[in-house]
């Protein structure tokens, strides 16, 4: 298996799960919305979890260089949890126009993204991680936990 | 090994590339809703100067403006390709394009062969320029999506638009003799709508329509070969034109195919979308496929029969469909841009996007341009009802015009008014 096949999966499972979350707060249910919230949210931080700890180290450790693309996406990674948490208190208050609003920004934001991992970032990984070390850290990674 | 630059955040390029080119587009669709009110049906008359003008506002002045904005921004994302000195290059294209636009509606108006003469120096230095830049910091991408490879095959097919354009501007000019002139505007009009306005929308769209809307992939002969197969019958036609032009019959049915079977495509996945909330963008998104849909019908139908008289109603739906893929693409990026700038410069009272431009507003604006295109379909029955048109279609472009303006107003505010938190160990990359 390659990291991109592994990866790309990720990005569209978790946006199954923020599309079943905005659904529901569009339908005004709110205790079933924050359940599939914190589904979505612990999804998504587990999966910048793999890419900050265990995929990015294993780039950077190949090109030598810590302060390229990876330290960009650790940057958006920033944005994205920004927003988690603001819409985290959108939920909260019941103030569906803020969670939507939100919503909008964070789908954008989370598909450019994703865009320039799946395209750019995973082809690289794939390229530049030897074959062997590859299959440690795609273990490493299903191991991973929040 | 890779170029960092398709990463860094630095290729967002500034709001005033992407705004100005808008606003100006904006414009020209002003001056196109007034143009609509003088020329009136005479439009529908394709050999008129009407038809041409307003061809010319709609496809040069309208979508070209909006088209190489909206490009200034998707190329780095979707492409990972990176234009440097953005705003210069902006400014200078601005400048070109509106001198040349200006020239040449002007030169169709009073027949005079130094206005095509100085149209053809502004339009083919500004097009073959970006244009050129664009194709070629897109050859040299080691990985290709179905959408930086679509656009590879529209910027193309621009190349090829503006070096016939040229050759009929010059005859214009008096100063190219003319013999295939033609042959080469319908080449011109071909490569324009098929090959630079289609293609671009079809391959901007394959990622776009899955990243706004959660929508399975395009099927793969759609997106990998739609854009190959219209560009290579767009050339097979040109070499047809040249060589062989019985052998146009064969490329010409093929390019209003394509094109409708991506419009069914996309409206099957817009319906297969797990975001079901329908704003605004999700009804220009269907009215602009089911314009393209129904007008290559219509253009496939009067190819086939001769009925010509179908042909004003297959533009304007074209028009419709150009018209409504760019508005929903413009609500999603307008509000986005300014939070998104605003946001990664690290202002503490970002506005929302909802905030720039509420749902509702699109909402509004989506029932003034369906009433539009309605008008314009019924204005060749009742011409009377092309007064309609030309008050919606303006007051559609000053709509539009407005919100681009007002959100540039509101980041502005934001700049000057709100506090910037200290971005401590990110300030090295923003």
């Amino acid at each position: 298996m390659i990291v991109s096949q592994y990866m790309t999966p990720e990005h569209r499972a978790c946006d199954t799960l923020f599309a079943r979350a905005e659904n529901l707060v569009a339908g005004g249910d709110w205790e079933q919305a924050e359940e599939a919230y914190m589904v979505f949210a612990n999804d998504i931080l587990l999966h910048f979890k793999k890419e900050e700890e265990t995929l990015f180290p294993a780039f950077e450790k190949q090109t030598g260089n810590q302060q390229g693309p990876t330290q960009v996406m650790r940057f958006e990674h920033e944005q994205v949890k920004g927003l988690i948490g603001k819409m985290a208190g959108a939920i909260e208050e019941k103030d569906k126009d803020a969670y939507l609003s939100l919503a909008e920004s964070m789908m954008i934001l989370l598909q450019q993204h994703n865009m320039k991992e799946e395209q750019m970032l995973y082809a690289m990984c794939d390229r530049v991680i030897p074959h062997a070390d590859r299959e440690v850290l795609l273990e490493t990674m299903k191991q991973e936990k929040l | 090994m890779f170029d960092q630059n398709g990463l860094s955040l630095d290729q967002a390029p500034p709001v005033q590339v992407v705004f100005g080119l808008f606003l100006m587009g904006s414009l020209f669709g002003i001056i196109a809703g007034l143009s609509l009110f003088y020329y009136r049906t005479d439009i529908y008359d394709f050999s008129s100067t009407a038809a041409i003008v307003m061809t010319h506002l709609l496809a040069l002045g309208v979508m070209m403006s909006f088209m190489l904005g909206a490009l200034f921004q998707m190329l780095p994302v979707i492409a990972g390709v990176v234009l440097e000195a953005p705003l210069p290059k902006a400014n200078i294209i601005r400048f070109l394009l509106f001198s040349g636009v200006t020239t040449l509606l002007l030169g169709f108006v009073y027949h005079a062969p130094f206005l095509f003469l100085f149209a053809s120096v502004f339009l083919g230095s500004a097009l073959l320029y970006i244009g050129g830049i664009m194709l070629i910091r897109l050859r040299k991408l080691s990985h290709h999506s179905a959408s930086s490879k679509g656009m590879l095959f529209a910027l193309s097919s621009l190349c090829i638009l503006v070096l016939l354009g040229l050759y009929l501007a010059l005859t214009h000019a008096q100063l190219a003799v003319g013999d295939y002139f033609l042959q080469a505007r319908k080449l011109h009009y071909n490569f324009g709508l098929f090959g630079w306005m289609g293609l671009l929308i079809a391959s901007i769209s394959f990622q776009t329509v899955e990243m706004f809307y959660v929508t399975p992939a395009y099927p793969k002969i759609i997106s990998h070969y739609l854009p190959m197969g219209t560009f290579l019958a767009l050339l097979a036609m040109a070499f047809a034109t040249v060589f062989s032009p019985a052998m146009i019959a064969l490329f010409q049915p093929l390019l209003y195919i394509g094109l409708a079977l991506y419009g069914l495509i996309t409206l099957l996945r817009l319906s297969q979308r797990k975001r079901p909330l329908a704003d605004a963008t999700i009804w220009f998104w269907r009215t602009g496929m089911g314009s393209l849909v129904l007008s290559m019908l219509l253009l496939l139908v009067a190819y086939f029969t001769e009925a010509d008289a179908l042909l004003p109603s297959g533009a304007v739906l074209f028009l419709s469909f150009a018209l409504s893929v760019l508005f929903a693409m413009l609500y999603k990026i307008i509000p986005f841009l300014t939070w998104f700038h605003l946001n990664s410069q690290g202002y503490l009272t970002t506005p929302m996007m909802h905030e720039i431009i509420h749902p509702k507003t699109a909402k509004k604006h989506f029932f003034i341009h369906f009433a539009m295109v309605v008008s314009l379909l019924l204005s060749q029955t009742a011409s009377w009802i092309i007064f309609a048109a030309a008050a919606l279609m303006l007051l559609s472009f000053i709509w539009i015009g407005y919100q681009i303006w007002h959100a540039h107003k509101l980041y502005r505010h934001t700049q000057e008014n709100s506090e910037k938190f200290d971005m401590g160990m990110m300030e090295g990359v923003s």
